[in-house]
């Protein structure tokens, strides 16, 4: 039997280098996060204020970045082709239920089916790209790229561990979702942007300072509002477009089989 | 007319990087303004300015209000407030300070929206092609950018058929979401079939490579550039640094 | 298995399946069945949509079985080698190495398109370039290619702006880029018009000439049968000989024409419409004149982009005329071309009944809808899981629900095979039969002229 017609078994030659891209990312992440939250730095146009601006921008596109050329080289055709329509449902339904319901962004609906269909990795990566995408008609999103990487990471968590199975736990792991990624992505509305880039969630922000709250605390307050209510509703509709697939596409991704992400639902 | 710029996309990207973080460490309102006024300019000759002023006004227009809220309206600065109402607290830090996040934001946006206008998609995905990344990520961008446009006929198409099917919809949030059913469920289930048909027939056209790529696009590229692209780089690391340490030093 | 090797020696491809299963499916697709493709050789398979054929394609291919979810028993031979399925093991397949030796045209040619390309050269050095060839090498074998297959005035053209023909010759020409010894054809002729055909037909009987062996999967066997080499029709998942006589129909009889009376009430009058699009900056059509009367089936016809499909949007009630008049009188139905992208319940049963009240008329109606158009065994189904001509019927079903006085179809027969055809034109028969009209666009001059009266042409002034 020539071989040269079939594949190999999986080999793990390449994996040591990208888990150290992985780890190297998330250390990245994390050290920025916790360095700006312990120091807190003080004035953010004069003196070094510029410099944590581009640091922290910096840090936060760079880890990103790393966590994508990490998982990449591992996703499946089927994914590849996937994560695109991803992408740009992102953008459209964004558009279409944004136009509706103006407090919350919804720019996320694509990241998370992603992470509910093809797993965690798969969701990271949509995540940073869309970000990366969309960065060409929107440059000022790139920094929050580790954020978005965190949606999708956390949708293919979730529907690791039976969110998917009652379509209450959607919006229940959707609102834990958004507490962490406010957590983690207002850093960068604070220290690079200074604010935020929205009336509303301006407004939200000013009256939290005139309450005498640090600038740090209260954008992370702010974004503690809209996040998880964001997420939540984003969530319920990845699910409910999750359940509307029909089994043999939904059944097609090894990720849905082997954690049986829709339990019940796919016998149907 | 439109014109387009003969340079290497990765050039244009050095230059552009460049010019953000050294604007943005020198913080001088001067600077930026200039930096934008020749953005616009080079727009204006590639004919391009609308877009461009369009785009960056409806980002940058929210932005500036948000902060003059956060910093302008609600000064915690100890400096005398040339006025005050209730909470509201208005000193001239508090403004100068939302107006230089606003530049730097502004910088940020057009100099990004001119780049995303002056580069050619095409060349920006062959030549991510042709560089040492893994090849997932050039198909990634450009079958995006493929399918933005695509996916938005389709769903204006699944719109006329709803419409057509003469469906009562209900108003308040039911309504609303009912609509959304309605448009958002065929179009994801459309493109997402459609990748999936898509993806074996990928896999049989040997993506993605497993050894060493080419392309039949050529992205014109000249040691010129080379040079050009390093010179860039090091300015967009370097600069800040100094630019910082200067400040630093100034102020001691 | 050297026995029968060596009995195999002289076929470039060989299968010897005992049975196909998708995943999650208790039931074999296809089932034992032998066949063997010769150098140079045409093995037409017939089959109806859903039959199976596609997958029958897809295996050849190595695209199935899908590693750890499909099974397949049996064993497929490619330039020399016998791989052996079994349940226990299934091979992980190089789909890269496997299109080297056999590729494949689907049903939907763009979906072979890489779809990232921004011009048809590009297109057609895909492959290429991910087996890294030398770019002056490539760039020989791209014009050597489009000489041969007659391209070269497409080269330079966006491969998304392609016309349906001219797609399909670019996805034929991008398969015989890597030169395999067989070519699996799904359905390569259907939805094509008259000229289109001719051009795809020649491209395909150059490359057989050049010595590549091919695989055509079709509904109709028509024009494939007088050359076939080997003549099979696959019926209820396994392959049976036939002769070229027995698979060539009858042609479907003629919708039989009552004369439609001269007093019949005017359902629609179209007078001097202009039409255009918002934010265009011409008319899309201007100037059309039309009546249709009840009991009266009308064709529309002219070329691809002449404003059928937007002459019919108008009366459904898209499209406001910006001059002209145009008078309806009862409910228009329309089924667009692309109709199958508008469906989205889960079950095709709550598809058609979707928004219409319970405990109404039209709910009782949905049963009898379902059965006019033979969809009673797919109550319970996925729509998307459906075989496309059914999909298409559920469309139309949903149209049919409503019961329009004026039916509109707009290029009714694309996605049907010959059953599909025969419901709609019955459909079409008991629409005029209560006193109903149907206006119609296709470019299928067959079925225009089996079921229509009278034609008009519209965007010729």
């Amino acid at each position: 039997m020539s071989s040269n017609l079939l594949l190999p078994e999986e080999t793990s030659s390449q994996t040591l280098r990208r888990r150290i891209m992985a780890i190297a990312g998330t250390v990245i992440l994390v050290a920025t996060y916790i360095t700006l939250i312990t120091t807190q730095p003080m004035g953010i146009v004069e003196g070094l204020g510029q410099g944590v601006a581009l640091g922290t921008f910096a840090a936060y596109l760079v880890a990103a970045i790393l966590l994508l050329l990490a998982v990449l080289s591992d996703l499946p055709v089927s994914t590849l082709t996937l994560i695109p329509v991803a992408l740009v449902l992102n953008i459209i339904l964004g558009q279409f239920v944004g136009s509706v319901m103006i407090p919350l962004y919804i720019d996320s609906i694509g990241t998370v089916i992603v992470g509910f269909l093809a797993g965690r990795r798969a969701g990271a990566a949509t995540g940073v790209l869309s970000t990366l995408v969309w960065s060409l008609f929107a440059p000022t999103v790139l920094p929050f790229a580790a954020g978005a990487a965190l949606v999708g990471f956390l949708a293919g968590t979730a529907a690791r561990f039976g969110a998917l199975r009652r379509i209450y736990l959607a919006p229940i792991a959707g609102v834990i979702a958004g507490v962490l990624v406010g957590v983690v992505s207002s850093p960068v509305a604070t220290f690079v942007y200074g604010g935020t880039s929205g009336v509303g969630t301006g407004a939200l922000v000013a009256a939290f300072s005139s309450m005498g709250d640090s600038l740090l605390s209260a954008v992370t307050k702010q974004a503690l509002i809209s996040d998880p209510g964001d997420k939540a509703v984003v969530f319920l509709v990845a699910a409910i477009l999750v359940y509307a697939l029909p089994k043999r596409l939904s059944g097609s991704f090894a990720f849905v089989r082997r954690y049986s992400v829709l339990g019940k639902r796919v016998s149907k | 007319m439109s014109r387009t710029i003969s340079l290497h996309p990765f050039t244009i990207l050095a230059v552009a990087v460049a010019v953000i973080t050294v604007t943005t460490a020198a913080s001088q309102w001067w600077l930026s303004c200039t930096v934008i006024g020749l953005c616009l300019l080079i727009s204006g000759w590639a004919g391009d300015l609308k877009k461009l002023a369009v785009l960056s006004g409806a980002m940058l227009l929210p932005t500036f209000l948000s902060l003059l809220l956060i910093h302008g309206l609600i000064s915690r600065d100890p400096a005398p407030a040339i006025a005050q109402w209730g909470p509201m607290r208005i000193t001239v830090h508090g403004l100068e300070v939302a107006l230089s996040l606003g530049l730097r934001t502004a910088v940020l946006v057009v100099v990004g929206l001119l780049c995303g206008l002056l580069i050619d998609k095409h060349q920006l995905v062959a030549a991510i092609d042709l560089s040492p990344v893994p090849p997932q990520l050039g198909y990634l961008l450009a079958a995006t950018l493929f399918l933005l446009p695509q996916m938005g006929e389709k769903q204006h198409q699944i719109g006329e058929a709803q419409q057509l099917r003469k469906v009562g919809i209900g108003r308040g949030i039911i309504g609303w979401f009912q609509r959304v059913r309605l448009r958002a469920v065929p179009l994801v289930l459309a493109s997402m079939q459609d990748a999936q048909d898509r993806a074996v027939h990928l896999s049989a056209r040997g993506f993605p490579a497993s050894g060493p790529r080419t392309r039949l696009r050529t992205v014109p590229d000249s040691s010129v550039q080379r040079g050009i692209r390093w010179a860039a780089l090091v300015c967009a690391v370097l600069g800040p640094v100094l630019i910082l340490a200067i400040t630093l030093v100034g102020s001691q | 298995m050297d026995r029968k090797l060596s009995e195999q020696s002289t076929a470039v491809l060989g299968m010897d399946l005992h049975s196909f299963t998708y995943l999650d499916n208790h039931a074999a697709v296809l089932h034992d069945i032998q066949l063997d493709v010769h150098p140079g050789s045409l093995t037409v398979i017939a089959g109806h949509s859903g039959s199976g054929k596609s997958t029958i394609g897809a295996i050849l291919a190595g695209l199935l079985p899908r590693h750890g979810m499909d099974e397949l028993i049996g064993s497929i031979k490619v330039d020399e080698t016998q791989i052996e399925f079994s349940s226990s093991s299934t091979p992980r397949i190089d789909v890269a190495q496997w299109a080297k030796h056999v590729g494949l045209l689907p049903q939907d040619s763009g979906h072979y398109l890489s779809g990232i390309r921004g011009t048809v050269a590009e297109e057609l050095a895909f492959c290429l370039e991910n087996a890294g060839m030398p770019r002056e090498q490539m760039l020989q074998r791209v014009n050597d290619l489009a000489q041969k297959l007659y391209l070269e005035h497409l080269l330079e053209r966006h491969p998304q702006q392609l016309s349906g023909g001219q797609e399909r010759l670019v996805a034929l020409a991008s398969l015989a880029m890597s030169e395999p010894d067989v070519l699996v054809l799904d359905e390569p002729l259907a939805g094509l018009d008259k000229r289109a055909t001719q051009v795809v037909s020649a491209m395909i009987d150059l490359l057989r000439a050049n010595g590549t062996a091919l695989v055509v999967l079709v509904d109709s066997v028509g024009i494939w049968a007088e050359d076939a080499d080997d003549l099979w029709r696959l019926n209820q998942g396994t392959l049976h000989r036939v002769s070229a006589a027995e698979l060539l129909q009858r042609t479907a009889p003629s919708l039989h024409h009552r004369p439609v009376a001269i007093d019949a009430q005017i359902l629609l009058e179209l007078d001097t419409v202009q039409l255009s699009y918002p934010g265009s900056s011409g008319p899309a059509v201007r100037n059309v004149n039309l009546q249709l009367r009840a009991g009266e089936c009308l064709g529309l016809a002219g070329a691809n982009g002449s404003g059928k499909t937007t002459v019919l949007k108008a009366i459904a009630g898209l499209l406001k005329p910006n001059a002209g008049t145009l008078t309806l009188s009862g409910e228009s139905g329309l089924l667009l071309q692309n109709s199958s992208d508008q469906l989205f319940e889960r079950t095709v049963l709550r598809e058609v009944s979707f928004g219409i009240p319970k405990k109404s008329s039209g709910r009782d109606r949905v049963p009898e809808v379902l059965a006019q158009l033979g969809l009673e065994s797919y109550a319970q189904t996925h729509p998307y899981e459906l075989p496309a001509s059914a999909r298409r019927l559920v469309a139309l079903a949903t149209v049919l629900i409503h019961e329009p006085q004026i039916l509109l179809l707009d290029e009714p027969t694309e996605a049907l095979d010959e059953a599909g055809e025969a419901v709609l034109q019955e459909v079409i028969a008991s629409v005029l039969d209560r006193g109903g009209a149907v206006a119609l666009s296709t470019h299928d001059e067959t079925f225009m002229n089996r079921v229509t009266r009278r034609v008009i042409q519209i965007g010729q002034s």
